[in-house]
C-alpha cells in the first residue's frame, strides 16, 4: 500500500497548482476547475489521514465533499452562463462586477 | 392660603409673562386694538406688577408685623429641588446634594422686596406714557415690556434667593435684559455699542463673582444661606479662602453696580430708553452689588474671623470714597441731563459701599453697635436713593420727553402729517441741559418732583436721602477714631468733600434745567402733556418727603439690627430722637458727641449752602416774565436770580482747563481701557487666532486629510475582480494559520 504521506504530499501540490491556476488563469471557466483541484487536494488529504488513522470518518466527508462540490460546480456554471449572457465574455480581467 | 405658598409667584409671574407679550406682540404688531387698549404689552406687564406688588405688600406687612408682634422670624420657604445629586465623600460614604430652589425674606430682603416691586410698578406705568407715544417705538414695544419684565423677574428673584447660587442666576438674567434694553434702539451705533460695552464690563465682574462662588462651594459645600452663613462653619473654614471668596464677590459687586474701576459702561448706559435708565441703572439692577455686599455681612461677624477682613473692609470703602468723589467731579462737567444723573448714581451707590464697607469693618473688629448703625444707615440710603434716582431719572425722561414733543411741533409747523422721526436730521439733543432752562413753569409737576430728588440726593435737612447720608457719613469718620483705622481718613475726607459735590452738581442740573430764561425757541413752547408720566412722580414725591416717617419709625435701626421693631405708637418719641441724632448728633445716652456733631454740621454746610450757592451763582436765574412756578419751588428759583445777579463770576478759566477737560472725557477712562485692550488683549487675542487657526483648526484638518489620503490608497485595493478577492482570501487565510502555528 502507498504510504499515506505521499498521498498527502500528492495533495499538497494539487492544492498548489490549484491556488496557482485561480490566481493567474482569466478564464473563469479555467479558474473554476483550478477551485475544483483544490477541493479535490482537500479530498485527497482527508483520504490520506483517514487511511493513516484507519478511521472511516474521512472517507465520509470525501462522499460528502464531492456530492457538494458537484453542486457548486452547477452553480458556478450557471453564474457564468448569466455571466455571458450579460457581458458576452466570461474573462474575469473584463467582469469586474463585485466591486458594485 | 398661607403667603409662603403665593411667594414664590412673586418671580413666577413676571417669567411668564414674558413669553406672553412677546407672542401676542408677534400675533397682534400694529393691530390698532392692541396698540390702543393693550399699549403694545404695556397693560399686561402693568397688571402683572400689579399683582406682584401686591402680593409683596401681603409678604411684608406678614413679615414685618410679626416682628413687631415679637414672634417673627425670618420666612424661609423651600420652593423645591432643582438638581439632586450623589457624590463620595472622602472617607468613602454616599452624601446625597442637591441644588434647591427656595425663598428667604429677612430684613434686607424686605426692604428691596419693596423698592423693587414698587419702583417697577410705577416704572410699569410711566413706560406707559413714555414709550408709547413715541413714534420711534412703534410697533416693537412689545419687545420693550417683555425684557422689562424678564429683567423685574429677575430683580424679584435676586432678593428672594435663599441661596447664592440663585442669587447669582438672577443676577445674570439683570445682565442679560440690561443689555437688551441699553441696545433697544440697536439701529443706532451708539447704542449697540453702549449695550456691549456694559455686559463686556459687567462680565468681567460677574466671572470674578463666578469663581469666588465656586471657593463659596468648595469651602462650604453649599451655597445655601442657611449654611454659609452659619458661624460655626465659617469657624471651621480656611480664613485665607473665605478672604478670596470676599474679594471676588467684591469685584462681582463692582462690576454690577458700577464702582471704580469698572464703572465705564454706566454712563454709556443712558443711551437706552429713559424708564430703562430710571429701573435698571438708578433704581433696581446697580442695587444688586450693594445687596451682595450686604449679604456678606455674617462672614465678617462670625467671632471665629474676628479681625481677620478687616482690610476687605478698609477696600471696600476705599473704593467706594474714591468712585464717589470722582464721580461727582465729572459730573460736574456734564451737560446731558441723564449723563449727570448717570454720574450721580455711580457716586450715591459709591457712598453706600463707603457706609457697608465701615459696616463691616466695625463688625470685624467687633464694634457691633457701630456695625449696626452704619449697616442701617447704608441700607437706608439705599432705599432712599433708589426711590429719589427712580424719580429723577423719570422726571429727566419727562422733561426729555416733552423737549422732544416740542421740537417735534417747531420744525413741522403745519406738515405735520408725516409720522416720520426726524431725529438726527437738524441734530438738535433734547437731552442737552443748555438747551433748557425756564422749564420750572411749564412743567411744574416734573420740577417739583426733580427738586425733591435732588434735595434728597444732595441731603437737604429733613428730606430723603439726608437722614441717611448723615449716618454713612458719621460711621466713616467714627471709624477713622477706632483703633487700627486711621486709613478711614481717605474715604471719610473723600465722602466729606462729595457731599458739597452732590450739593453743586445736583442743584446745577435742576437750575440749568429749569430756571432762568428758555436757552432755545424749543424749550420755550415745552408743556407737560404726556399720560401716565406724572402719576409716579408725584407717587414718588410723597415717598421722598415721607422718608423722614421712615426715619422716624426707625427703620435704619431695624434693618441694622435685625432684632429691632418698627413701631408706630412710638413714632414721636423716635422722630424726636432721629432728629437730635441727625442734628445734635446726641448719642444713646443722651450725650451729644463734640466730634460727630462737627462732621455734621461740616457735612449739611457743605451740601446744603457751598454747592447749591456756587450753583446758583453760575447757573441759576429768574423766570422769564410773566411766567410762574408752583409756590413751592417758586421762591428757589428767584432765589437762585439774586445770587446769580449778586455773586456771578467769571469761571472761564475753570472750564477751559486741562482738569475741566479731563473730566468732560471722563478722566480718560475709555481711552486707558482701549489702549489697554489694544496693548494686552488684542495680541493676545491674535495669539489666539494663529493658535486657533494653525494648532487646533490644523490638527482637525490633518485628521481630515490624513484619512481622505489613507481611504484612497485602502480604495487600491477593492478592483472588483474575482481572483484578488481569492488571493486576499488565501494570504488570509496563510496569515491565520501562521499566526496559529505561532510563526508570528
Amino acid at each position: 500500500m502507498i504510504d499515506p504521506s505521499w498521498v498527502a504530499g500528492l495533495a499538497v501540490i494539487l492544492f498548489c497548482i490549484g491556488l496557482w491556476g485561480a490566481f493567474t488563469r482569466k478564464n473563469a471557466i479555467i479558474v473554476l476547475m483550478c477551485i475544483e483541484i483544490i477541493l479535490n487536494a482537500v479530498n485527497l488529504n482527508f483520504v490520506a489521514g483517514a487511511a493513516q488513522h484507519g478511521d472511516a470518518t474521512g472517507w465520509i466527508y470525501v462522499v460528502f465533499a464531492v456530492a457538494i462540490a458537484a453542486a457548486e460546480v452547477a452553480i458556478g456554471l450557471a453564474i457564468f452562463l448569466a455571466m455571458y449572457s450579460q457581458h458576452e465574455t466570461v474573462s474575469l480581467d473584463e467582469v469586474k462586477l463585485l466591486k458594485h | 392660603m398661607d403667603v409662603s405658598e403665593l411667594a414664590i409667584l412673586i418671580p413666577v409671574l413676571p417669567i411668564v409673562a414674558m413669553p406672553l407679550i412677546l407672542l401676542l406682540g408677534r400675533l397682534f404688531n400694529g393691530n390698532e386694538k392692541w396698540k390702543g387698549l393693550w399699549k403694545e404689552g404695556g397693560t399686561i406687564a402693568v397688571a402683572v406688577l400689579a399683582i406682584v406688588f401686591v402680593l409683596s405688600m401681603w409678604l411684608i406687612v406678614g413679615h414685618v408685623a410679626a416682628f413687631t408682634e415679637g414672634s417673627g422670624d425670618d420666612f424661609v420657604s423651600d420652593v423645591g429641588d432643582w438638581v439632586t445629586y450623589s457624590l463620595f465623600t472622602e472617607n468613602g460614604d454616599m452624601k446625597v446634594q442637591d441644588f434647591g430652589f427656595g425663598l428667604q425674606l429677612d430684613h434686607i430682603s424686605v426692604m428691596l422686596l419693596f423698592v423693587a416691586s414698587f419702583l417697577c410698578l410705577l416704572i410699569g406705568i410711566f413706560s406707559l406714557g413714555y414709550m408709547n407715544t413715541d413714534p420711534v417705538n412703534e410697533n416693537r414695544n412689545h419687545r420693550f415690556y417683555a425684557e422689562f419684565i424678564l429683567f423685574c423677574a429677575g430683580m424679584f428673584g435676586m432678593v428672594l434667593a435663599d441661596s447664592f447660587l440663585w442669587l447669582f442666576i438672577f443676577w445674570e438674567i439683570m445682565g442679560l435684559c440690561s443689555y437688551l434694553l441699553i441696545g433697544f434702539y440697536y439701529e443706532r451705533p451708539s447704542a449697540a455699542y453702549a449695550a456691549k460695552k456694559a455686559f463686556l464690563t459687567t462680565r468681567v465682574g460677574d466671572v470674578f463673582l463666578f469663581v469666588g462662588l465656586l471657593i463659596m462651594h468648595a469651602v462650604f459645600g453649599s451655597w445655601d444661606f442657611a449654611v454659609v452663613f452659619d458661624a460655626s462653619n465659617i469657624g471651621a473654614a480656611d480664613a485665607g479662602l473665605i478672604k478670596a471668596m470676599l474679594l471676588l464677590m467684591f469685584i462681582g459687586a463692582v462690576g454690577k453696580s458700577a464702582q471704580f474701576p469698572l464703572h465705564v459702561w454706566l454712563p454709556d448706559a443712558m443711551e437706552g430708553p429713559t424708564p430703562v435708565s430710571a429701573l435698571i441703572h438708578a433704581a433696581t439692577m446697580v442695587n444688586a452689588g450693594l445687596y451682595l455686599v450686604a449679604r456678606m455681612y455674617p462672614f465678617f461677624s462670625a467671632p471665629a474671623v474676628a479681625g481677620e477682613f478687616t482690610d476687605v473692609a478698609l477696600l471696600i470703602a476705599m473704593i467706594g470714597g474714591i468712585t464717589a468723589c470722582m464721580a461727582a467731579a465729572i459730573a460736574f462737567v456734564q451737560d446731558d441731563i441723564k449723563k449727570v444723573l448717570a454720574y450721580s448714581t455711580m457716586s450715591q451707590l459709591a457712598y453706600i459701599f463707603t457706609g457697608l464697607g465701615a459696616a463691616l469693618w466695625f463688625v470685624n473688629k467687633g464694634y457691633t453697635e457701630l456695625a449696626a448703625f452704619a449697616f442701617g444707615a447704608s441700607l437706608f440710603h439705599l432705599f432712599n436713593h433708589a426711590m429719589a434716582k427712580g424719580m429723577l431719572f423719570m422726571a429727566s425722561g419727562s422733561v426729555i420727553h416733552e423737549m422732544h414733543h416740542a421740537h417735534h411741533e417747531l420744525a413741522h409747523h403745519g406738515d405735520d402729517h408725516d409720522d416720520h422721526d426726524d431725529h438726527g436730521e437738524d441734530h438738535f439733543d433734547c437731552q442737552d441741559m443748555t438747551n433748557m432752562g425756564g422749564l420750572a413753569s411749564k412743567m411744574p409737576i416734573t420740577a417739583i418732583a426733580m427738586a425733591a430728588g435732588s434735595a434728597s440726593i444732595i441731603g437737604i435737612p429733613l428730606i430723603g436721602g439726608f437722614w441717611s447720608k448723615e449716618g454713612i457719613v458719621g460711621s466713616t469718620w467714627k471709624a477713622v477714631l477706632q483703633d487700627g483705622g486711621g486709613l478711614f481718613i481717605i474715604p471719610a475726607l473723600l465722602v466729606l468733600i462729595t457731599a458739597g459735590m452732590t450739593g453743586f452738581y445736583m442743584s446745577r442740573m435742576w437750575f440749568m434745567t429749569f430756571a432762568g430764561k428758555p436757552k432755545t425757541p424749543v424749550a420755550a413752547g415745552v408743556h407737560e402733556q404726556t399720560p401716565f408720566i406724572p402719576i409716579p412722580l408725584v407717587a414718588l414725591t410723597g415717598m421722598t418727603l415721607a422718608a423722614i416717617l421712615f426715619a422716624g419709625l426707625g427703620f435704619a435701626g431695624w434693618i441694622g439690627d435685625n432684632a429691632n421693631h418698627l413701631s408706630l405708637g412710638h413714632l414721636p418719641s423716635h422722630l424726636m430722637h432721629e432728629i437730635m441724632h441727625a442734628f445734635l448728633a446726641v448719642g444713646s445716652d443722651g450725650h451729644s458727641d463734640p466730634y460727630l456733631f462737627m462732621i455734621t454740621w461740616i457735612t449739611i454746610g457743605l451740601s446744603m449752602l457751598v454747592g447749591p450757592f456756587y450753583a446758583m451763582a453760575l447757573h441759576g436765574g429768574s423766570l422769564a416774565k410773566g411766567e410762574k412756578a408752583h409756590w413751592s419751588i417758586s421762591w428757589l428759583v428767584s432765589l437762585s436770580g439774586k445770587i446769580r445777579r449778586k455773586y456771578n463770576f467769571d469761571n472761564s478759566a475753570w472750564s477751559d482747563s486741562g482738569i475741566s477737560n479731563a473730566l468732560k472725557r471722563r478722566l480718560y477712562f475709555d481711552e486707558w481701557y482701549d489702549n489697554l485692550m489694544l496693548k494686552l488683549v488684542v495680541p493676545f487675542a491674535l495669539a489666539a487666532a494663529w493658535f486657533d487657526k494653525r494648532i487646533i483648526d490644523g490638527a482637525i484638518k490633518g485628521i481630515e486629510s490624513g484619512s481622505q489620503e489613507a481611504s484612497k490608497g485602502i480604495r487600491q485595493l477593492t478592483t472588483g475582480s474575482a481572483r484578488d478577492y481569492i488571493m486576499m482570501a488565501a494570504l488570509g487565510t496563510l496569515a491565520l494559520f501562521l499566526l496559529i502555528w505561532g510563526l508570528i
